[in-house]
């Protein structure tokens, strides 16, 4: 007799329960998942107990046969695919056959279900995986399966689970993003005592995240709207005795990424990664690739330990996407993995540069800003404006979020001296003293914005950056620049903190970053320019490296020689550094350098070395900006705000933290009780 | 001189009368000492002890204490505290006339000066910190002429921060014939050196690191002082300079100070002449185009002229050009404005040469008419 033996098919669904069914929420998520995959534009979740006592999901999908609702208790029985070359192309959520039975086998389970065309649907109950009871039964159309006692015969596992209200905040969470996913549909969450979540379909996501989490946090969002053709790069070509086969077929067309959804502006901060939702195909996924992205396009922005809350769908041809790694079906493949990666980056890099998000900012500037546009005396003037807007919504249609912001802050350029008359009679805000493209400022971006606004939505809801949403982005996210420049400072707080005004309200700006900020642009500049100025030292500055460090310093050697460091190998892990970058001290170069290294040395993933260069400004930055506890004379104040209104992101420092807070007239006035 | 208090009695007590003018002088004198951001309440306050025919003031932030003493009528010797900035911002907007200063229970202290009255919280005088007491022995004699003349041309290279490679101070170095004073913060090198002098009780070398603070005081003690000469002497810890009737003490700085025989420039052979006015005034023009950051400017040595300029993409650019005798190489050399400048203001009118090598090696600076003092001035080149 030998030792091996095929398990009987109960433990096998056991044990592939244990991979799919890991907690109540994972179930509602192969539920949910199956009532999406049926079509149903109505979801109603009931949970009882955190899921443990109950969950009962009811829609109103296409349903099943009497046999189909048998065979779905079935390992491996799916109406999702059907041969292994469906597998490369899966556009349903679900495909692996697993959820129902290996749920069914750790659970009490009731199915109700009627298919449209069949006149009685059926009723199957089983209880830990045996089936007890089939029988017809007069039913509405759609599926509806309750779930009791969930882990009753796997008692290690229900001993794993947490507290009710730690489950039923799992299962609000899921339900809450599928139904971000999904605005077109209607989803309804129960608890025994109270509804958690009834969403009926909406328009658009933004209405959805209006839904769901209010104003407030609406306002707290970015819209991120992208798309770009994937073009097959760097992919290994077919051998040429198969190229031709493949070639028959005709040019396959590689189809194209899209990216849309929120996120967040830098003064929300996370501390963890909880509030990052991506989905890719209308998928739920936690994918470390995506999340490197992301990370990547907040750099600078925020601060390396904070998360920021995203919620991004991505969409791309299945045929690029494997989701078959893990049988939850979280983690995913992409075909092309860099160009992904890039392409979310510079996606919500490109939003947010945009968008250039004012900390605290209320909605109060821009509401008055935005009177309806056939006020505006610009509405008549837009005629002119028109066919340049056009042209911008023309490249805007072609879709590359990248190349569309210098481009229509050009034609914006263009239509300023048109409009400075206008300009003043709205917002006593001078015209930018930088001198630099207004490029959401007052009176011009809503002449543009307005006629984009025509257009964009039916012509090409997809285009370039303009997000899915009715309200114009700038409404949400008012600019700074402008606004910057007309700060009047009065004076400091504790020699660190500059107070200025303007008509709009008070506002503080960290003078330490700040200045910050404005250094880093200046010193990336310089850099790209090859014009660094550096300055010799004294005596050579021997610095003593640990190991990291020193990997750390020979990687990035090339990139420190060009930003003005000029150092030598001193002895096994010393070097003599001999000249240092021009406006650091010579007592800091030992720190700046030491915490530079520390900081890549801890850093993951492969430099490259964009990432490098901005790292080695950041620190020179920080290192070379004014300190805190730092008497500024006035002259000096109002030059430090004018910088940072020429500035490309004036609103946080190269380490994220905030530069500037503002506190509104309106919020000055509700203070006092006079509104 | 120190006064012991008078505890014999139960109650503390103090009564003195002092002229006006003589208290504002001793107070404006320490303010400089009085700690302002202190956590430690007791240091933003004086130390009052009257004895004799004397009231003894006494200040301290823990690192610098300076004690000054002024005369006073003592109707009751004893001690008290007084909050400083107070006191000080108070006295000076008293009439010229004697004030009555007398301590009250619980700290109190009343201050009369003809029709005005006010009385002030102090803190219990046992509170203040206990300060280092002058050494007998040991003590040097130095010129206050010198002091003042070195202080003020190397005060300025001290680094602001202190590191393992620069130290916020000068380096005094005494020998029995010669006195100098360095000071550096790693980018440029300020030193002066005066033979000729005579100084009894230094036998060898004595080296003595003066931390950057203490040199802004003693400078302005010894800016205000008619006394001939500074009494300078120390100990383990400590480091105390007499000026007059003003005793300043200073936690001595440890640590190495550089090596800075190894940076002095050897054999600099381009040299150049130039009046130091026309070159101060040449780049402070051509540096308003100099980079905000860096204040780079660039040297262009030719026959017979210096060419100085600057250029920013942000402002533009600008050159100056002073004729000279110069007859070498030509050489171009990028140095810091603000370095040059603070040189060319310490060293005052006149001549300066300019020794210089190569775009890598350290210029120097040096007055053209030094006789009594050997001034120089070494500052790293910058790479533009």
């Amino acid at each position: 007799m030998g030792k091996i033996h095929v398990l009987p098919e109960h433990v096998a669904n056991k044990i592939a329960a244990g991979e799919v069914v890991e907690r109540p929420a994972s179930v509602v998520k192969e539920l949910l998942e199956n009532s999406l995959d049926a079509g149903s534009t109505r979801i109603k979740v009931q949970i009882e107990a955190g899921g443990k006592r109950l969950i009962q999901i009811t829609d109103n999908g296409c349903g099943m046969v009497r046999d189909d609702a048998l065979l779905a208790f079935e390992r491996h029985a799916t109406s999702k695919i059907k041969n292994v070359e469906d597998l490369l192309s899966v556009s349903t959520l679900g495909f692996r056959g697993e959820a129902l039975p290996s749920i069914a086998s750790v659970s009490r389970l009731h199915l109700e279900t009627r298919a449209a065309e069949e006149p009685t649907g059926t009723i199957v109950e089983i209880n830990g995986g045996k089936i007890f009871k089939v029988e017809e039964a007069g039913l509405p159309e759609g599926t509806s399966i309750t779930i009791r006692d969930l882990f009753f015969n796997t008692p290690a596992r229900k001993k794993f689970l947490k507290a009710e209200s730690t489950e039923l905040s799992h299962i609000a969470s899921l339900v809450t993003h599928y139904a971000l996913a999904h605005p077109d549909k209607h989803f309804e969450l129960h608890s025994a005592t109270n509804a958690v979540l009834v969403a009926p379909p909406v328009a658009g996501y933004s209405e959805r995240v209006y839904q769901v989490f209010g104003k407030d946090t609406l306002d707290q969002l970015i819209a991120v709207a992208a798309m770009q053709p994937l073009a097959h790069v760097g992919l290994p070509q077919p051998p040429p005795w198969r190229r031709e086969a493949e070639e028959d077929a005709g040019p396959r067309d590689p189809g194209e990424m899209r990216a849309h959804g929120f996120v967040s502006k830098p003064e929300t901060q996370k501390l963890n990664r909880n509030s990052i939702y991506v989905f890719v195909n209308g998928r739920l996924i936690r994918d470390r690739l995506i999340q490197h992205a992301l990370t990547e396009a907040y750099r600078n922005i925020l601060p390396p330990t904070v998360y920021p809350v995203v919620l991004l769908f991505l969409e791309l041809p299945t045929a690029e996407v494997d989701v078959n790694v893990h049988p939850s079906k979280t983690e995913v493949r992409f075909r092309q993995q860099t160009v992904m990666h890039d392409f979310v980056r510079d996606s919500v890099r490109a939003a947010l540069m945009k968008a250039r998000p004012v900390p605290q900012f209320i909605n109060e500037i821009s509401a008055h800003a935005s009177a309806s546009p056939s006020l505006t005396p610009g509405a008549q003037q837009a005629a002119a404006q028109l066919s340049v807007a056009q042209q911008s919504g023309a490249q805007f249609s072609e879709g590359n979020a990248h190349r569309f912001a210098p481009d229509t802050s050009e034609s914006r350029l263009l239509n300023q001296p048109a409009n400075i008359g206008d300009f003043q009679l709205h917002a006593p805000v001078p015209p930018s003293v930088s001198g630099r493209f207004q490029f959401d400022g007052g009176i011009q971006v809503e002449g543009n914005a307005a006629v984009a606004l025509a257009r964009a939505p039916q012509v090409v809801p997809w285009n370039g950056c303009t997000p899915p949403i009715p309200d114009e982005p700038e409404e949400i996210n008012p600019t700074l620049a402008p606004v910057l420049a007309s700060l009047k400072p009065l004076g400091q707080i504790r020699e660190s903190f500059i107070l200025a005004v303007n008509r709009e309200g008070l506002w503080i700006i960290d003078q330490h970053v700040a200045h910050e900020r404005v250094l880093f642009e200046k010193i990336l500049k310089q850099r790209s320019a090859e014009k660094v100025e550096s300055q010799r030292m004294l005596m050579p500055l021997i610095l003593e490296l640990t190991p990291a460090q020193q990997a750390v310093f020979t990687e990035i050697s090339d990139e420190l020689a060009g930003n003005g460091f000029e150092a030598e190998p001193f002895g096994t892990r010393s070097i003599a550094i001999k000249v240092a970058p021009a406006g650091i001290e010579a007592c800091d170069i030992e720190h700046m350098l030491h915490d530079l290294l520390d900081q890549i040395s801890h850093e993951e993933q492969i430099l490259n070395m964009d990432t490098v260069r901005a790292r080695i400004a950041a620190s020179v930055a920080c290192h070379a900006a004014i300190k805190v506890n730092m008497p500024l004379e006035q002259n000096k104040m109002e030059w430090l705000l004018a910088e940072l209104a020429k500035t490309d992101c004036p609103m946080s420092c190269p380490h994220g933290r905030p530069v500037v807070l503002r506190y509104s007239l309106k919020d000055i006035q509700k203070a006092f009780k006079r509104i | 001189m120190p006064v012991e208090m008078a505890t014999a009695t139960g109650t503390a007590t103090m009564e003195i009368t002092v002229s006006k003018f003589e208290l504002l002088r001793e107070l404006t004198a320490t303010q400089g000492v009085v700690e302002r951001k202190t956590t430690i309440p007791i240091l933003s306050n004086y130390l009052f002890e009257a004895g004799g025919d004397k009231l003894v003031l006494t200040a301290t932030d823990l690192d610098l204490s300076l004690r000054t003493s002024c005369n006073a009528k003592v109707k009751k010797e004893g001690s008290c505290t007084i909050p400083a900035r107070k006191l000080h911002d108070y006295v000076k907007l008293l009439p010229d006339a004697d004030i009555t200063i007398k301590l009250l229970e619980n700290h109190w202290v009343s201050i009369r000066c003809g029709r005005s009255n006010t009385k002030m919280v102090g803190m219990a005088r046992s509170n203040f910190p206990s300060l280092p007491v002058f050494p007998t022995a040991g003590v040097v004699k130095i010129p206050a002429q010198v002091l003042r003349e070195m202080i003020s041309k190397t005060g300025f290279a001290i680094a602001n921060e202190e590191s393992r490679y620069t130290l916020n101070g000068a380096l005094m170095v005494l020998k029995p014939e010669s006195i100098t004073m360095v000071a550096t913060d790693g980018h440029r090198l300020a030193h002066i050196e005066r033979s000729g002098e005579k100084f009894d009780g230094v036998s060898g070398e004595m080296k003595t690191l003066i931390p950057k603070k203490a040199m802004d005081e003693l400078k302005s003690l010894v800016d205000s002082t008619e006394a001939e000469s500074i009494e300078f002497a120390r100990d383990e810890s400590t480091l105390y300079f007499r000026i007059g009737p003003r005793l300043l003490t200073s936690r001595q700085l440890t640590g190495q100070f550089p090596n800075f025989e190894a940076v002095l420039p050897k054999d600099n052979n381009k040299l150049v002449t130039v009046r130091g006015e026309e070159l101060s005034a040449a780049i402070q023009r051509v540096a308003q185009f100099a980079d905000e950051r860096s204040r780079a400017v660039r040297f262009r040595l030719e026959k017979g002229e210096l060419k100085i300029s600057a250029s920013s993409t942000e402002t533009g650019e600008s050159e100056d050009t002073i004729e000279t005798a110069y007859n070498g190489d030509a050489l171009t050399v990028g140095f810091n404005a603000v370095y040059l400048l603070d040189f060319l203001k310490a060293s005052g009118n006149g001549d300066v040469r300019l020794e210089l090598k190569d775009p890598q090696s350290a210029g120097q600076l040096r007055p053209g008419d030094s006789e009594e003092y050997k001034y120089r001035y070494i500052v790293m080149p910058m790479r533009i």
